[in-house]
């Protein structure tokens, strides 16, 4: 059982990290790790997104669709699901911590619409996963998108200083780099067999 | 087959509605009430966020004014305009302030600059200071890499033959390029006279050293304290002014004039 949730969670963040493994939420990727601050920033936010969608759409899921036969209208329902609950957590966000609003604030409303969610949900769906199965999924997508995040800031930040032909500049060399990423990434595939 | 498009419909239709009326609900409960002053006096301010005022964005010096916490004059990049602004706002007097500017203490431009090494790297000043303080033989010089252009908000300052040149005009006082300068060369003070001059060196070695150095810089003659009353000072090896009894100073050419290095320029 515990065995089986720790298999999960490393199979999501290194093995089949999200961003490296199945090109979810390259956006992000590209638009927000430019510096290791904010990347750390949009990580957490995302990471907190995708547990509580997790837990919400796996409810839905089995409590309204599966009930009345309709998991065809999975697509809809997990869009109307993850937009309000990003609009109910930024709300809250608000409310309660200022200062954690004004460091995640930016980034929440672009999480609406990053792809690596809705992946996230129907990956849960597809695999047959059990409630807390499908939350530390959640949690280990999330810490594998910060991973990927966190380490192509680090690599940007040391890249401004670098002499990069005129053409590549900016999102060019990132998509390069991403792929090498990537493949490096794939090393890990070996680490869990299934 | 009816049956489950009269199932999906309702489904759909009530997950929208619960999902709708939680948003609505929420957005009630959750209501941050923001004093109106706030939306009002940010839209005033210029909202560059570049901290001369002390607070570290526009929106943080809004809140703080709206609270009455914080001084309207503070706004540099604004200017009188903005302070006027604000003062209608929050309905309190604003004292007119002296405009500011930022000057640029270093004259030697690319042509005069002599150099002791040539360097290769970066092209930042701060970058060219690592390296064993830059390739100038002065080394209180301008490296004229652009630093403080890169980091003005404004615009303001434009790099000619390798110095910056400050528009008097666009030039706010914020400061940033203050802090950006690796040697300290650039300093702002208050505009008290019409005929603004301004010593253009900053090097504090004897007299002999800075003219082996440099061809512009100040040797310390002291020929400016005699023709000035006193307004300009030799202090360290160096001419200092005192910018707040600028006006005293009855011809200010004349005294240009006399300094044998003309290192003295005009705003």
């Amino acid at each position: 059982m515990i065995a089986n949730l720790v298999l999960i969670f490393i199979a999501a963040t290194i093995t089949q990290n999200f961003v490296l493994t199945y090109f979810l939420g390259v956006c992000p990727f590209i638009g927000v790790s430019r510096k290791i601050e904010h990347a750390l920033g949009m990580g957490a936010a995302t990471t907190f997104v995708m547990t509580l969608a997790a837990m919400v759409t796996w409810l839905i899921y089995h409590l309204v669709l599966m009930r009345f036969g309709l998991p065809f209208l999975q697509y809809v329902a997990f869009i109307i699901v993850i937009a309000s609950l990003v609009q109910i957590v930024e709300m809250f966000i608000r409310k309660t911590s200022p200062t954690l609003y004004r460091a995640l604030g930016i980034y929440l409303p672009l999480i609406t619409t990053n792809c690596a969610i809705l992946g996230l949900t129907l990956f849960m769906v597809l695999r047959e996963y059990t409630f807390l199965e499908s939350v530390i999924f959640g949690l280990g997508a999330g810490a594998g998108f910060t991973l990927a995040l966190v380490i192509m800031a680090g690599i940007r930040e040391e890249l401004e200083c670098c002499d990069i032909p005129k053409p590549l500049e900016g999102a060019g060399i990132t998509l390069i780099i991403a792929g090498f990423l990537a493949l490096s990434f794939m090393g890990f595939g070996g680490l869990i067999s299934r | 087959m009816g049956n489950t498009i009269v199932t999906s419909i309702l489904s759909m239709a009530g997950l929208g509605f619960f999902f709708a009326s939680l948003l609505a609900f929420v957005n009630q409960k959750l209501a941050v009430k923001e004093d109106p002053k706030i939306g009002k006096i940010e839209e005033a301010l210029p909202g560059i966020n570049c901290g001369a005022c002390g607070y570290t964005s526009c929106h943080l010096y809004a809140e703080a004014l709206a609270k009455g916490e914080a001084n309207p004059a503070e706004c540099k990049a604004g200017g009188d305009s903005v302070s006027g602004l604000l003062s209608g706002i929050l309905g309190v007097a604003v004292e007119k302030r002296t405009k500011q500017i930022a000057l640029v203490h270093c004259g030697a431009d690319g042509s005069v600059r002599k150099k002791k090494a040539v360097y290769f790297g970066i092209n930042t000043c701060a970058a060219a200071n690592n390296v064993s303080g830059g390739e100038n033989l002065c080394g209180y010089s301008c490296f004229g890499y652009g630093d403080c252009m890169r980091v003005c908000p404004f615009g303001a300052i434009e790099m000619k033959d390798a110095l910056p040149r400050i528009d008097k005009e666009k030039c706010t006082a914020c400061g940033k390029c203050v802090l950006a300068c690796p040697r300290d060369i650039i300093t702002v003070e208050k505009i008290a006279a019409k005929n603004f001059i301004f010593v253009t060196c900053n090097n504090p070695e004897r007299g002999p050293d800075t003219r082996k150095a440099c061809s512009v810089g100040c040797i310390a003659c002291g020929l400016c304290q005699k023709f000035t009353g006193g307004v300009f000072h030799v202090e360290n090896n160096l001419a200092l002014v005192k910018y707040d009894n600028m006006a005293r100073i009855s011809n200010t050419e004349e005294v240009r004039g006399k300094c044998p290095t003309k290192c003295i320029a005009r705003l």
